[in-house]
């Protein structure tokens, strides 16, 4: 999967028909294999441009930031970016004509070791959803597929749970850049940063580190797109995904097979009811 | 049920910490106004005996109990939480209960998740007229709870120096 000079060439045409202010694309860092976000802000920049195996951020996270605020940008998106997008969209935080997306339909990206990302072998929607313009061959309708780690974890006893993740709890340093990678925070006052609030444990202990990432996964729930910025961008290397995944899985399970960003104009699991919804936990 | 060692009574989540003698649990009661409150003002007037370690938050609808409220109160004092709302279809608002029915799930299966034990966390649709059924919730809720020990996870207290 390399789409490197397809998408010079497209970034080129943009700049040079003047549809486009920003490009947001991928380059390399310059001292390994590795890719890290860039934004191209001119014609001559272009040939910075990268794109194969290697792009695994979601740029998406990039449309809620000021330098691309009220501007037309093109952005690349691979499948589950172009949830995220989808989702932006529907919650009114992107303008769709002020975009161009040279969607891609990705074959999955690898981890910095060169290993096939976990969330790629589990990935049900491979190629973009938003897209002007597709590059790649796209990909036969995939199933539903719970995560592994899930299903191990959930078929733990109650006090192996808990012991695990006091330690995941334990180890979080409170940076918030978990919050700041993710493409669907885009409050721009977080409720979790709010010093006054007394509802809010703000302490950086395992019990502030509860409290903020329960309310973080919990404001994520039915909205998740597993694209896992997130965890790219944990320092302590926490696993995110956990809370995420049993999350979406539960949503899956109980409300209708609900995936988030999957139709235009479908909210988050929680935006919505059925009268099918499971009643049987309530006395 | 690990709870009766030598009489003692310990967490469900965290084996380590034993109940004092004679302890009772603390659980937060939050009804929505327009029935649970209305149900539970109807059992008091009633002169019906229900156990008094609920302490009650009266709150709009059911949909207004965001799953903070359910984090907050289980780390500072609550050893359990009770959230009670209309039934399917009689909300005041119309729909606030389905919306909140969705959440109360994900809520309660997230907390069991990452730990707690799933009896901390109950729900129940209590209607203005059910004195007596908003009484045997209460019951049943604290006996739950009295068996599975205080909780000690994550508490405020524990952790800041």
């Amino acid at each position: 999967m390399d789409y490197t000079k397809q998408i010079q060439e497209i970034a080129s045409k943009l700049f040079a028909e003047g549809k486009i202010d920003v490009f947001v694309g991928y380059r390399l860092t310059g001292f390994d294999e590795n890719q890290v976000p860039v934004l191209i802000r001119d014609q001559k920049d272009v040939s910075q441009l990268v794109f194969n195996d290697r792009s695994v951020f979601n740029l998406v996270n990039y449309l809620k930031y000021e330098h691309t605020r009220n501007k037309r940008v093109g952005l690349v998106v691979k499948g589950c970016d172009s949830r995220s997008l989808n989702l932006l969209l529907t919650e009114s935080q992107v303008k769709r004509d002020k975009l161009y997306v040279v969607g891609i339909a990705c074959e999955g990206v690898v981890d910095e070791q060169g290993n096939k990302m976990q969330n790629c072998m589990e990935c049900v929607f491979p190629d973009a959803i938003v897209a002007d313009e597709m590059l790649g061959t796209p990909h036969e309708v995939r199933k539903y597929k719970v995560n592994a780690d899930i299903d191990e974890l959930a078929s733990k006893g109650l006090v192996d749970r808990r012991v695990y993740f006091e330690e995941v709890f334990e180890n979080c340093i409170r940076c918030n850049a978990c919050r700041h990678s993710c493409p669907l925070c885009y409050c721009a006052k977080c409720c979790i940063d709010q010093e006054t609030a007394t509802l809010y444990n703000g302490a950086n202990t395992t019990s502030g580190a509860f409290h903020a990432l329960m309310t973080w996964s919990l404001h994520l729930a039915g909205r998740c797109v597993d694209c896992r910025n997130c965890e790219k961008a944990c320092p302590s290397h926490l696993p995110l995904h956990l809370l995420h995944k049993w999350n979406e899985r539960v949503i899956y399970e109980n409300f209708q097979e609900h995936l988030a960003g999957v139709h235009e104009g479908d909210r988050g699991a929680f935006y919505k009811y059925s009268m099918q919804d499971p009643d049987d936990f309530i006395m | 049920m690990e709870a009766v060692a030598n009489n003692q009574l310990v967490s469900i989540e965290k084996p380590e910490i034993v109940a004092p003698p004679n302890w009772e649990p603390v659980i937060i009661g939050i009804l929505c106004n327009w029935c649970s409150y209305a149900g539970s003002d109807l059992t008091g007037t009633s002169r019906i005996q229900y156990p008094p370690n609920i302490r009650i938050i009266r709150v709009p609808c059911s949909s207004r109990v965001d799953p903070w409220f359910l984090i907050k109160s289980l780390q500072t004092t609550a050893d359990g939480v009770l959230v009670s709302g209309c039934h399917p279809g009689d909300c005041h608002y119309i729909s606030g209960n389905y919306y909140a029915r969705r959440r109360f799930l994900v809520t309660k299966k997230l907390l069991n998740f990452v730990g707690f034990h799933e009896d901390r966390i109950q729900f129940s649709w209590v209607s203005a007229a059910e004195g007596p059924k908003f009484a045997k919730v209460v019951a049943k809720v604290t006996e739950d709870i009295k068996k599975l020990g205080p909780l000690h996870l994550y508490k405020k207290e524990n952790f800041e120096k």
